[in-house]
């Protein structure tokens, strides 16, 4: 069974990268990039064997917890779960669970993570190597510890997926999430702040951090070697038995969520999904196709949970950042002030996103003859409305907190360069690059690798041309705050004129682009992945 | 009589796979026309081809009189489509997803309430029609599907396989609004594999194999005497099934 499972998902990236030159160029770019940091990761290893074993114990505990930990929150958050080989497809074959999960762990090792995972627990192996026990001992963990990861990953994101699937609590789940991971960020924040202005030695900041590390579940296997080297077999035992029994449990618990699937593989739960009939949001917007877009656009932002997610993840950076300085007396308000634009320079993205969230529903766009300037107006003018309010609330807080008033005007100005430049490069790169996007109602976890390097290229060049479109408003915001309180003043109308004219430009050209191909973004967004 | 669509010399290929395969295709205005054909015989290809979803490698398209590929707009406007096996905007309620295709397709607001009410009560949506098209079952989705496509009031309608996953008394509706719409000049384009659906409902017909088509005409004439199942298998070359194949299959049963 592990073979036959192994060998489809072979079978099935092959396909994949047989299907898309740009799979393979995405697929080369990160097999160098995770080569990279394997022979970075292996060196430093090597490098640890001429220091002492405490030392030796005391890095790798923490680096390899932080791997552990790095498994679960980048499948929660950012990448999803690879499903290549989706467990829910074995519906109606004959197999229970049980004899699919060992198989399931070794193909989710089949891939880019998963072999530097490996090979970078191997390197464990390498720097232990130093007595017979030693090496044992890292073997033990090293199997163990790669266990763990690809199995938190799997039962953590499974467990949300079916958490998820229930449409009334997926849009708080998501939210909830985000508010779990900017928690989490903010805590190890303040914590890290705390240790370093009280010890501020880097050693006993890494003798902490290795004990609070190997007694998190995240690193009872990775210590096992250390304790070993210093004889604490007592401490030994109980990490073995922790480690060993984490993925027994997690093993059964994955194996169960699995059991479950087998029998209910839809994730669509029938629901009362039923809404109201006012057309209240209708007459909000212009009567023409745009506001049609427009108000088709905001219904899936309230309730789609990939929008939702979006809106989620975007929020996460600027109040982890807005904590950070704010609570720190050394921060100008003057910058503090600023914080919110770190929201603005990311909207664009969810412009350039939109078209391929729509999957093959586009059809509907193409059919109907809508012109490609207002099938992007329409969908910048929903962003927008989402956007621009949020923004606007949280400059007008932030300055009422901070009493930064005066800096006000240059900080919005910086926005609106942002977030208007961003929305114009959206719809621009939105209309050149497409993917097929993960459809609404499954997990938004499953996203695998089907983005890919399109998804990459768009928010790479959003991102770009938004940082570019809002240098100069930040040059007279940082020369208002140093020299002359007027320049700050004029990033507000340089911002909105400046920002408006690319909004303009990438609305009008990302209209031009998408009436030539129209037929091609269809099938872009529609190809089936895998 | 007035071609309403005609198509020549169509071709598409997927990778290696030819799809279509200069394809031609004449459609009399005011006719209900069914296209019939073995799984992966293009028919899906062809009408995505002719309605401006999917842009062919060669050939013409041309919808009552506008060429679907150097004059879309006005090609599009004319056309009512129900493609096969793609989503819709499952997130809104029927009754905002027609009102939403109504505004794209420009129909004045007062239109898209009365038609999308009529639509709605005509279709047997009518108590769903708050409820999210997401949870909707594979037949009402067909059926939100066929009001988006009528809700312009278009003269020629492409509906590809109209009648799968729908109950045998939706069915009846769909039929007879088919009818009226041909009998007021309306033309219908639509595939199935159904032949006894195809024989009782259409008056032209035409087979797809191979992304060809191998005989187009009347029903009657096709036909020929036969039934159109009969001259269906005769035109796409069925040899039945040898007596002694899958002799393993019958130890199943004991």
């Amino acid at each position: 069974m592990v073979a036959l499972l192994v060998g489809l998902k072979l079978t099935l990236l092959r396909n994949g990268l047989r299907r898309s030159v740009w799979r393979t160029v995405g697929l080369v770019l990160g097999a160098v990039y995770a080569l990279g940091i394997v022979v970075a990761a292996v060196a430093g290893l090597v490098a640890l064997r001429w220091t002492s074993t405490e030392v030796t114990a005391q890095v790798t505990v923490v680096a390899y917890a932080a791997l552990t930990l790095g498994w679960l929150v980048l499948s929660l958050l950012v990448f999803g779960v690879d499903e290549t080989v989706d467990p829910a497809r074995f519906a109606l074959l004959p197999v229970r669970a049980r004899a699919l999960v060992p198989g399931l762990v070794v193909a989710a090792l089949v891939g880019l993570p998963g072999v530097a995972t490996v090979l970078v627990a191997l390197g464990l192996v390498v720097t232990w190597a130093r007595t017979p026990g030693l090496a044992l001992a890292a073997l033990v963990a090293a199997v163990l510890g790669t266990l763990t990861c690809v199995l938190l990953s799997r039962t953590a994101t499974s467990a949300f997926a079916a958490f998820l699937s229930s449409r009334r609590f997926r849009d708080l789940a998501a939210v909830l999430l985000a508010v779990v991971g900017a928690g989490l960020a903010i805590a190890t924040n303040v914590l890290s702040r705390g240790l370093g202005s009280d010890l501020g030695v880097l050693t006993t900041l890494l003798q902490r951090a290795s004990t609070a590390a190997s007694w998190s579940p995240f690193g009872w296997a990775w210590a096992l070697p250390g304790d070993v080297a210093r004889g604490a077999w007592a401490q030994a035992g109980v990490h073995l038995v922790l480690a060993a029994g984490l993925v027994v449990a997690l093993g059964a618990t994955w194996t169960a969520v699995l059991d479950r699937r087998l029998v209910e593989p839809s994730t669509s739960a029938g629901g009362s999904g039923t809404v109201g009939r006012s057309g209240r949001l209708e007459r909000l917007f212009p009567a023409d196709e745009a506001g049609a877009v427009a108000v088709r656009s905001l219904r899936y932002w309230r309730r789609d949970a990939r929008h939702v997610a979006t809106l989620a993840s975007f929020l996460v950076a600027p109040l982890v950042l807005l904590v950070t300085l704010g609570l720190n007396p050394d921060v100008s308000p003057r910058l503090v002030v600023l914080t919110p634009c770190v929201l603005a320079v990311v909207v664009g993205t969810s412009v350039g996103q939109d078209l391929s969230f729509d999957g093959s529903a586009l059809w509907l766009h193409v059919s109907t003859g809508l012109s490609g300037l207002a099938d992007r107006r329409g969908r910048v003018l929903a962003a927008l409305t989402v956007f621009a309010p949020v923004l606007l609330a949280m400059h007008l807080v932030v300055a009422a907190v901070t009493g930064g008033w005066a800096s006000l005007p240059g900080a919005l100005g910086l926005s609106a360069a942002l977030a208007l430049g961003g929305m114009g490069a959206g719809a621009w790169a939105g209309a050149l690059w497409q993917w097929p996007g993960p459809v609404p109602g499954e997990s938004p976890f499953q996203r695998g690798s089907s983005g890919g390097l399109p998804a990459l290229a768009s928010a790479m060049v959003v991102l770009v041309a938004t940082g570019l479109l809002g240098l100069p408003s930040l040059a007279l915001v940082l020369l208002g705050a140093f020299w002359r309180p007027w320049a700050g003043w004029l990033a507000l109308p340089v911002g909105l004129v400046l920002g408006l004219a690319a909004l303009r430009v990438g609305t009008v050209q990302g209209g031009r682009l998408l009436d030539r191909r129209w037929p091609e973004a269809l099938r872009a967004v529609s190809e089936r992945a895998g | 009589m007035p071609t309403a669509m005609r198509l020549t010399g169509l071709v598409k290929s997927f990778g290696v796979k030819r799809a279509v395969d200069g394809l031609d295709l004449q459609v009399p205005a005011g006719s209900l026309f069914g296209l019939v054909g073995p799984n992966g015989a293009g028919k899906t290809t062809t009408l995505s081809m002719a309605t401006g979803l999917l842009r062919p490698d060669a050939g013409t398209a041309e919808v009552l009189g506008h060429d679907v590929w150097t004059d879309p707009a006005a090609a599009k406007a004319t056309m009512g489509v129900l493609p096969d096996g793609v989503r819709l905007f499952d997130r809104l309620s029927g009754r905002e997803l027609l009102s939403y295709v109504g505004r794209l397709r420009r129909v004045p607001p007062a239109d898209i309430a009365s038609r999308s009410g009529d639509l709605l009560e005509a279709l047997g949506l009518a108590a769903d029609a708050d409820t999210l098209v997401a949870d909707y079952s594979a037949g009402m989705t067909k059926k939100i599907g066929l009001a988006c496509a009528l809700v312009h009031a278009p003269r020629l309608l492409v509906l590809d396989e109209p009648f799968e996953a729908v109950d045998p008394v939706s069915g009846e509706g769909i039929r007879s609004i088919l009818r009226r719409y041909t009998r007021d000049g309306g033309t219908v384009v639509l595939s199935s594999h159904v032949m006894e659906l195809v024989e009782s409902l259409c008056d032209q017909v035409a087979v797809v194999a191979q992304g060809r088509v191998l005989v187009s005409g009347p029903v009657d004439e096709v036909r020929a005497g036969s039934t159109l199942q009969q001259r269906f298998l005769e035109l796409v070359g069925f040899r039945a099934g040898d007596e002694e194949g899958l002799a393993w299959l019958r130890s199943s049963s004991g």
